[in-house]
């Protein structure tokens, strides 16, 4: 079950459920139990369609991709196929080019979570405490972003700052460091800059809104309460506000990290991977569909599966996640 | 309540299932046959249209657009072809992915009598580029080479006239610099670059490969030679010295054609679109006819005075699918696709040059390119890119290795790129 | 509500401008660029020298270079995304209700299982995918990218659509069964008018999910058979293969921007209160 499996095993074993099922089905009375197990049977045939889809398109892909990566296989010459058992592993760890991308994804991921967090925190404030005539102006706004084509975006950050067909440049050519001759992408700091920019620009409204629904989850009360006691906004934000939502905090960073972990459309249309700005996404992508090397390929594909994995286990090990929180409404 | 859950799997298997179905076949009748184009100007959609028109019912030619990247078309067919998709009738191939294609028999061999007829008058260059291990693997359509395109006024005032007599890049260098002005040449990490780095191995007597036709694990690189510093040398120069401008390290053709109509535009080397495309930005009045006035054209520069160069060899020739239902119908097709007529044509409107001399003869050609002739002199001249299967490796080991241009250093670049291509052949590194 | 005073007002009206312009600038500046004639990209304006509507017809008239391609990719985008809409929201309506009303050992592992698909590396199953594809003839048809696509659109809408369902008073339900109808008629009949709304919602941010998908896209098709739009983007070209396609790539965004601008108009406050709800609360 993937991913799922491993987080559910790590929530569950953190979460308290209460009296284990079959203590619960053993003090059940005979004909509860009966309406139980139809119950169960219903339940299971209603969820059952999804839960079976959502397996066999994550999880078969990703046990298939392990077994070719145990393979010499190169789609182009594919009489040649031979077993290799763990060397493309060997051969994915030990090259540079493996660890610079794996550096260059975390850096995007670090610097685009701890942005986003902080605008779209504050977005998520505009949106809670906005007056009722702009709220609706405000949510639409906010919604742009999300719902455009991240390649679309990609695009029209691409060229806003490219040299040729840019503007930002002849407008900004005050700013130090800034000029009309400023090549965005052709170092690694800059092109980092765009990428960076069109990916906060886009998820920015994704984060907000789920910090904006931790925000709506703190009780009034409590801030009406510091209100009167004379805190200033920002104790209030501080004091109050912040530490009551400090788990949906953390969940829209644990999703957003992930999501960001796997940045690949900005890179692929700004860059390609010049100067330094590969991506692990974009290696394992031109490699095994690129180069058609499939066994390097899935190699790579594993790796990358294992990296989120690793992600999830420090979030919910290391920093106590709850991930279940949502689930525990149903339970 | 049992049967009702059941009924509601029904439902949902249903549900799930129904869309799917939608996908129906085709009707049967005249054949179709699908040509996979890179993308131009809509000319060879106007040939396929012809062609359909005068093989009277015999086929149906269709075309379907592959991506503008070179090495993006390569990907998109490999992978169809790795999947024996009989879809395949007729592909716009770019040369260097020709052995690639030739080697797993993704291609169907060309029957001797068309091998006959569609090598005749067709230019060197362009014969060596549609041949894999000495026999014909494609039909040659048409042939591309690079130019050097100078502005008259900067030619002039360096004292150097390129259209009498042969300039080299350090003149040409050197003019740049003198003149306060730039170099436009492809700089940025793409198949553009490997194409200039090519041009300089070749123009300095060397190759990149010294046995193209090896497996993998054999193939030696001969960059890491006299040839090799020279063209790491000029690359390194221009990048290092700012000859090309800030826009150099992501410097297509389109941005240099861009760089070179621009008030600091001096030299230039790049493929003939750059004509048709300027007289356009005349036509709608976005530049002066002073402008296009002001073009002139030679050979591509030499890297030693004392040997002619060797310009880069593109252009497209046809593959014919080895899955294809009907082989012999898209030979059919491939031959109208050629002629000597359609070429002409397609070259005076979307600007692609003829692999075949006798259509350089067209006067159409003559008044949409004045350098017809220099074109063709260029293409007997050009030297291909190494013909290898494993050319993709090749090619970007060659460009993660020399860019961005500023870091090009003749006595470190090539033996890097050495290292890094064979160990990469060799299944040691990852790309 | 109490009353603003002056300085709250301007207070609001500068943070709202700012928000506008934080949303919408890169939007602008595409649009501004798809008014470009091909010849004068370079100029480094921010708004047209001359206003043009050539790269339009580039990508919409009949006689255009990029017609055929962009309008193909449309028309795949919109069957596919709105099939993998489609199955997703039902296969996750049925799942929701269960996950909402039932009590069933596994429930949790459902919604956990949902969690983690969407959290997946998408392009670690492409090269499987890709492999497989080939082999069974799935490969470049609908088919190919509607299973994947569930993938991305089944885990949310499940989330999404499992937190709607908790909100709806099942009463009525209840009362309807009181009144004779099965569990599954009353669901019909009680439940499906007032759950019809946040099916409608998901239905909508699944949607804008499948439609911004390039990884499956890019890897998974080959011609104007299923191609979608963000992939077909990627082909785009100037009058030769050689030229910057800048102005028709702009036009095509614009035109699939423009959908999605109208629904976020539309239905704002649905789409608010569905990702919220749905989000992960605390």
């Amino acid at each position: 079950m993937s991913t799922a499996s491993a987080g559910a095993g790590a929530v569950r074993a953190q979460v308290p459920s209460g009296a284990p099922p079959d203590l619960r089905d053993a003090a059940a009375k005979a004909g509860r139990s009966d309406r139980a197990k139809s119950e169960a049977r219903l339940g299971w045939l209603l969820a059952g369609p999804a839960f079976v889809v959502m397996l066999s398109v994550t999880l078969y892909p990703i046990i298939q991709a392990f077994f070719d990566s145990l393979y010499h296989y190169r789609l182009t010459a594919p009489d040649d196929k031979r077993w290799a058992g763990l060397s493309n592993y060997a051969v994915v760890l030990t090259d540079p080019i493996f660890w610079q991308a794996l550096g260059v994804t975390l850096f995007i991921t670090v610097i685009t979570v701890v942005c986003e967090l902080i605008l779209g925190f504050a977005l998520a404030l505009v949106m809670h405490g906005a007056i009722k005539s702009l709220r609706g102006l405000l949510r639409t706004a906010i919604l742009v972003p999300y719902g455009i084509i991240t390649v679309v975006s990609a695009f029209a950050w691409f060229y806003a700052f490219d040299i040729n067909s840019g503007f930002i440049n002849h407008w900004f050519a005050w700013v130090p460091g800034i000029s009309e001759d400023l090549n965005w992408f052709a170092s690694q700091g800059t092109s980092l800059v765009v990428i960076i920019m069109s990916e906060i620009w886009k998820t920015t409204p994704f984060i907000s809104l789920l910090l904006l629904a931790g925000l709506s989850q703190v009780p009034t009360e409590l801030e009406e309460a510091a209100e009167v006691d004379g805190a200033t906004w920002w104790q209030r934000l501080t004091r109050v506000v912040l530490p009551n939502m400090k788990a949906a905090i953390m969940v829209a960073v644990l999703f957003r990290t992930l999501d960001a972990f796997r940045i690949f459309d900005n890179v692929f249309i700004m860059t390609n991977g010049a100067n330094g700005t590969e991506v692990l996404s974009l290696l394992t992508y031109r490699t095994s569909i690129g180069r058609l090397e499939i066994g390097l390929g899935s190699a790579l594909s594993v790796l990358l599966f294992l990296c989120v994995i690793l992600i999830c286990w420090i979030a919910i090990k290391l920093f106590k996640v709850d991930l279940a929180g949502g689930a525990r409404g149903a339970s | 309540m049992r049967r009702r859950s059941r009924a509601l799997a029904l439902v949902v298997g249903l549900a799930v299932v129904a869309p799917l179905a939608a996908c129906a076949g085709e009707g049967s009748g005249t054949p179709k046959l699908i040509w996979y184009i890179n993308p131009d100007d809509g000319g060879q959609a106007a040939i396929a249209k012809e062609c359909t028109e005068q093989a009277g019912g015999a086929y149906k030619l269709e075309v379907s657009v592959l991506p503008r990247d070179a090495s993006a078309q390569r990907e998109q067919l490999a992978r169809r072809l790795a999947a024996a998709d009989s879809s395949i009738d007729i592909m716009s191939l770019d040369p260097p992915f020709i052995p690639e294609m030739a080697e797993p028999g993704f291609l169907a061999p060309v029957p001797d009598d068309v091998a006959e007829r569609v090598s005749k008058d067709v230019v060197a260059g362009a014969l060596a580029g549609a041949t894999w291990n000495d026999k014909l693997v494609t039909v040659p359509f048409w042939a591309n080479t690079q130019l050097l395109w100078y502005r008259k006024s900067v030619a002039a005032a360096a004292g150097l006239d390129p259209s009498k007599t042969p300039v080299t890049w350090d003149q040409i260098m050197t003019a740049a610099k003198d003149q306060d002005k730039y170099l436009a040449v492809q700089g940025t990490k793409a198949e553009s670059l490997t194409v200039w780095i090519n041009a300089l191995v070749a123009s300095a007597g060397g190759q990149i490969i010294e046995n193209p036709e090896a497996p993998a694990d054999e193939i030696t690189l001969g960059l890491d030679s006299p040839a090799g510093e020279a063209a790491a040398t000029i690359i390194g120069t221009i990048g290092k010295e700012n000859l090309g401008g800030p826009g150099l390290p992501t410097e297509d053709e389109g941005a240099s054609l861009s760089v070179f109509q621009g008030d600091k535009g001096s030299f230039m080397v790049n493929w003939p679109f750059v004509w048709s495309a300027t007289k356009a930005g005349v036509e709608d009045g976005t530049f002066p006819q002073a402008l296009l006035d002001d073009f002139g054209w030679a050979l591509y520069p030499q890297v030693t005075a004392d040997q002619e160069s060797a310009p880069p060899y593109g252009g497209i020739n046809l593959g014919i699918g080895a899955y294809s239902k009907h082989v012999d119908l898209a030979f059919q097709a491939a031959e109208c696709i050629v002629t000597p007529e359609h070429q002409a044509t397609y070259f005076a409107t979307n600007g692609n040059p003829p692999s075949n001399t006798t259509a350089y003869d067209d006067p159409a050609v003559k008044e949409a390119f004045p350098m017809a002739d220099v074109i063709r002199e260029s293409l007997e001249l050009a030297a291909p890119r190494p013909q290898t299967p494993y050319y993709n490796e090749v090619s970007t080991g060659l460009q993660q290795t020399w860019h961005p241009p500023s870091s090009v250093n003749p006595g470190t670049t090539p033996k890097e790129s050495t290292d890094l291509i064979t160990a990469v052949l060799r299944g040691e590194q990852l790309l | 509500m109490r009353q603003l005073s002056t300085r709250a007002k301007w207070g609001w009206g500068l943070i709202t401008v700012f928000v506008i312009t934080y949303a919408l600038f890169p939007v602008v500046s595409i649009f501004a660029t798809s008014f470009k004639l091909p010849s004068q990209l370079n100029l480094g304006t921010f708004w047209p020298k001359t206003w043009s509507t050539t790269n339009y017809e580039q990508i919409l008239a009949p006689d255009g270079s990029a017609q055929t391609l962009f309008l193909s990719s449309l028309r795949n985008s919109v069957g596919i995304c709105l099939i993998a809409t489609g199955i997703a929201v039902v296969l996750a309506t049925l799942a929701a209700y269960a996950i909402a009303r039932l009590d069933f050992p596994g429930k949790r592992v459902v919604l956990l299982t949902a969690l983690g698909v969407s959290i997946f590396p998408v392009i670690s199953i492409v090269t499987p995918l890709f492999n497989l594809w080939r082999q069974i003839g799935l490969y470049d048809t609908w088919l190919g990218l509607i299973i994947p696509y569930l993938s991305l659109t089944l885990p949310i809408s499940i989330w999404t659509l499992a937190a709607f369902f908790r909100q709806i008073p099942w009463e009525l339900e209840q009362a309807a069964q009181v009144d004779g109808a099965t569990t599954w008629q009353a669901f019909r009949k009680a439940i499906i008018p007032l759950a019809a709304p946040g099916v409608f919602t998901t239905a909508l941010i699944a949607f804008f999910i499948a439609w911004n998908d390039f990884v499956y896209g890019i890897s998974l098709t080959s011609t104007d058979r299923a191609r979608p739009v963000p992939a077909a983007l990627a082909f785009f070209t100037g009058a030769s293969q050689f030229e910057e396609p800048t102005g028709a790539i702009s036009a095509a965004a614009i035109v699939v921007t423009i959908p999605v601008v109208i629904l976020v108009l539309l239905f704002q406050r649905q789409i608010v209160s569905g990702l919220t709800q749905g989000a992960v609360k605390g």
